[in-house]
């Protein structure tokens, strides 16, 4: 038995990420009073580890590999782990970890489970680097939403702790919630503007076909996603409908995603091949 | 040789006292000549502050006799008739290192954990040392006092946090705001806690501060003293829109605040976050305020409850500084058994 597979690589970052989540529930009872230095070197070992899972599947493949659910999936967790790192630089905001790990380790999960990771079938109907394009800029943009979703959940919990007074939102090591806000309102900007361009290619890709797809369930819904996250920035922008409304407004439409993508997916001829 | 230490402190005697046998730092370097002239110490450092007033002396004599010693030299230089045998403490070897290490680390001090004491501390040692008061034994006993100091500050929460309502207020509004700098301040009554209050705002980089108070003179003082700017006491409405931070101490005898006032203001706003600090008594801001989206409203009580918290978190790190003190004393006397000095 070859215990050197991606699967293999992918289930041993998910115990990183399980060991960092079980960390940062520690930081939690204690309420943020220390910088995780130490969930950040573990997310960054089960990040090596993501990473070699995800290219062994690429090279297995010879293309980005975002085909079934297991690899979308864990496509959008190497997103999410990626954006945390390079955030977690600055020492002040290190402390996003302890709110990303239970994340990245409820998909981790998810994904490993076998049902996921059908083999793929007959060659797909689109290839080629404007599919792979597509999918992999929509999959990052999703990925930047639910670091955008952590940062309003942390928005959340801050605020709730000013407004009621609680000691821990003095001590806690978290971040003024102005700057919170801005992290998630600029998460959000950069996860539209991904999504816009991405949807954009899907279109192209569509196009050049002229099958009548733009009909299909996950297109549709999409778009969806696209608007609900445009109608969020305009009011944040014009209507000045940020603080906690905008918070709540990141954290919704993230789990609509999270609870309706692999449904979407699941029922799209387009992305499906049973 | 052994160290030995008698003093006076805000644990043992009143101000009243403490102020007769104060040393004036221009008369220290005397005081330790004379000290060591009449064969009392061969090494002193006096530390004399407004909590306290000790004499840390390294001397040949017997502990009995340098402190009766000490305590005769302490009276005759300050011409006092005092006995001072209620308020004068005595402390041998090794309590008396002990502590000097709990006076440096602040467990000692009014304020627990406070830090300033560390620096009148090194400012006495430094005194004694230009002087050439010191020898070995102090020497190495205040550095390693100082060592012990901030090992106590980084390995324990002793120092953490604020317990004074003027510095908690800071602490709320950089938990709010990214960055002083861009925000301003009213002070609607110019108290002597709101003072302290927009003193401590402005050393964290306040924008500015306005100050509106019944009485215009006191209002212009205090914005000519920390460079902001003084308006009539009935303007102030006008200004909450354009301010992110406002402390109000008046008089009045109902809110001058409430919901009413301030949702018209939270318009104009457009969602961003007023801090609301209101340390009158009786209140002047209607508490319902902070039910209202982006208002974070906080009392007198309020902020005292923070202050105290911080204090009892101070108080549970006691253990820990003792713990650390006992093991700096045993590493820095062992050595001394064993050549047995």
């Amino acid at each position: 038995m070859n215990w050197f597979t991606d699967r293999h690589f992918f289930l041993l970052a998910v115990l990183f990420y399980g060991l960092s989540t079980v960390y940062s529930v520690s930081l939690w009872r204690k309420g943020f009073r220390k910088d995780n230095r130490v969930n950040y070197v573990l997310l960054l070992i089960a990040f090596g580890l993501h990473v070699t899972a995800m290219g062994l599947r690429g090279f297995s493949l010879q293309h980005c590999p975002v085909n079934n659910l297991f690899e979308a999936t864990m496509f959008v967790g190497w997103t999410i782990v990626t954006a945390y790192l390079v955030i977690g630089l600055v020492s002040k905001l290190r402390f996003l970890g302890a709110f990303v790990s239970p994340l990245l380790f409820f998909l981790g999960v998810f994904a490993l489970m076998p049902a996921l990771d059908q083999p793929h079938g007959p060659k797909l109907e689109f290839t080629g680097a404007g599919v792979s394009l597509h999918a992999a800029l929509i999959l990052q943009a999703y990925g930047t939403f639910g670091l955008g979703a952590v940062a309003g959940l942390m928005y959340l919990l801050q605020e709730h702790d000013l407004k009621f007074h609680k000691l821990r939102a003095i001590i806690s090591v978290l971040p003024p919630i102005q700057k919170l806000e801005l992290i998630s309102v600029r998460l959000l900007r950069n996860g539209f503007i991904l999504l816009t361009i991405g949807l954009g290619i899907g279109a192209a890709v569509l196009d050049e076909h002229k099958d009548g797809s733009f009909t299909d369930v996950k297109v549709i819904w999409s778009v969806l996603v696209w608007a609900i996250y445009l109608v969020l920035l305009v009011l944040r922008w014009k209507f000045a409908r940020g603080g906690r409304r905008f918070a709540w407004g990141a954290v919704a439409a993230f789990v609509f995603v999270l609870l309706t993508f692999w449904g979407t997916n699941l029922l799209s001829p387009l992305h499906h091949q049973p | 040789m052994s160290v030995v230490v008698i003093g006076l402190s805000h644990r043992s005697c009143p101000v009243a006292v403490r102020e007769r046998f104060a040393f004036a730092e221009a008369r220290i370097p005397e005081a330790l000549t004379a000290l060591r002239g009449a064969g009392i110490a061969e090494e002193a450092v006096i530390l004399s502050t407004c909590n306290r007033v000790e004499i840390y002396a390294a001397t040949a004599l017997d502990p009995v006799s340098a402190f009766a010693a000490l305590k005769q030299f302490l009276r005759t230089f300050h011409a006092a008739d005092d006995s001072l045998d209620q308020e004068l403490y005595t402390i041998a070897e090794p309590h008396s290192l002990h502590h000097l290490f709990k006076v440096a680390g602040g467990l000692d001090s009014m304020v627990l954990g406070e830090t300033e004491i560390l620096g009148q501390l090194k400012k006495a040692y430094d005194l004694a040392l230009q002087h050439r008061h010191t020898g070995a034994r102090l020497n190495k006993a205040f550095q390693r006092a100082f060592n012990t100091a901030k090992h106590i500050r980084t390995e324990t929460n002793i120092q953490r946090g604020s317990i004074s309502i003027a510095s908690v207020a800071v602490e709320l509004a950089e938990k709010i705001f990214s960055s002083l700098n861009e925000h301003e301040v009213l002070v609607i009554g110019a108290g002597d806690t709101s003072e302290k209050t927009a003193r401590a705002l402005i050393s964290r980089g306040a924008r500015s501060v306005i100050f509106a108070n019944r009485s215009p003179e006191r209002a212009q003082v205090l914005a000519a003293e920390l460079g902001g700017r003084a308006v009539q006491f009935d303007e102030w409405p006008a200004l909450l829109h354009q301010v992110d931070i406002a402390i109000s101490s008046t008089s009045a005898p109902h809110f001058i605040l409430d919901r009413q006032r301030l949702e018209p203001v939270l318009k104009l706003r457009r969602d961003k976050p007023l801090l609301l600090i209101d340390i009158a008594v009786p209140r002047d801001i209607d508490p319902a305020v902070n039910y209202l989206e982006n208002v974070y409203l906080y009392n007198v009580d309020d902020l005292q409850s923070i202050a105290d918290d911080y204090l009892k978190s101070r108080h549970a790190e006691i253990a820990r500084c003792e713990q650390i003190i006992a093991e700096k004393v045993v590493a820095l006397l062992t050595p001394q058994k064993l050549r047995g000095d």
